[in-house]
């Protein structure tokens, strides 16, 4: 996550904006920060919908149930 | 606490190496799980999801979650925190999300990995869980790229918490 080594400043130099003055309030969030935010939401929404027109892929249990990767590594060792 | 740097590059190193890996790792169960929803010959179908079996259980979900763990120590243990900076945070967020996607997904791959050693898959078989695959890993894949982009910009911008953090250092620095 954090990767501190690069030509970025001190993390402790970061004042949002270049603004280096005493500030009273905190800073407002970030314009990057608000269309990610956007993106994901509308993200959201889209897969939402998409499940409940019945467009989505469904849920996440199809029939078979669930198969534990040993059956895989048996037969691939039976193979050998 | 802080790291020493000596310990802090060597979790850094375990990081980059995680994180790229799981890229790469992704990327080529992207091109599987492709092969195997197009593919018209069976035997070809067969070993795409065997393989792609072994890659999720093997590859991609240890080094997603050695990625995860790495990540969350460097960020803990560095001054750049966990929640004082946005970028850190909504990598942790990113991260944290496609490790839950992935292991969510465990089950259609279980499935097709299972029914691939099994019998013997048709183009017609198992249709919804291998086109699920095939987006979940591209999407995996942009999101991992979106993350990757973030550690190097490292764009600006503080959380109101890590403005206060910064505000207390400043005032026990300046008496």
């Amino acid at each position: 996550m954090a990767d501190p080594v690069s030509d970025h400043p001190h993390p402790e130099s970061d004042t949002d904006a270049g603004v280096k003055s005493e500030r009273r309030s905190p800073p407002s969030t970030p314009r990057w920060v608000k269309v990610f935010a956007i993106i994901v939401l509308a993200l959201v929404v889209l897969l939402v919908i998409l499940h409940l027109t019945g467009r989505g892929f469904g849920g996440h249990a199809p029939s078979g149930g669930y198969t534990p990767p040993s059956i895989v590594i048996a037969y691939i060792v039976q193979q050998l | 606490m802080t790291m020493s740097p000596r310990l802090r590059k060597l979790v850094l190193t375990m990081h980059i190496t995680a994180s790229v890996g799981w890229i790469g790792a992704d990327a080529g169960f992207l091109a599987l799980a492709v092969a195997g929803l197009t593919s018209p010959e069976a035997q070809l179908v067969r070993a795409t999801y065997l393989a792609m079996g072994l890659i999720a259980w093997f590859v991609i979900i240890p080094l997603s979650l050695a990625s995860l763990l790495t990540g969350l120590v460097l960020s803990l243990g560095t001054k750049w925190g966990l929640f004082r900076h946005y970028w850190v945070l909504v990598k942790f967020l990113i991260a944290s999300f496609a490790t839950t996607v992935l292991l969510v997904h465990t089950q259609p791959i279980g499935l097709l990995a299972g029914a691939a050693a099994e019998t013997t898959l048709s183009s017609a078989d198992l249709r919804e869980p291998r086109l699920q695959l095939v987006v979940a890993a591209g999407a995996g894949l942009l999101v991992l790229l979106v993350n990757t982009t973030l550690a190097v910009y490292k764009p600006r911008g503080l959380t109101p918490y890590g403005w206060r953090k910064q505000q207390e250092q400043r005032k026990v620095s300046q008496p």
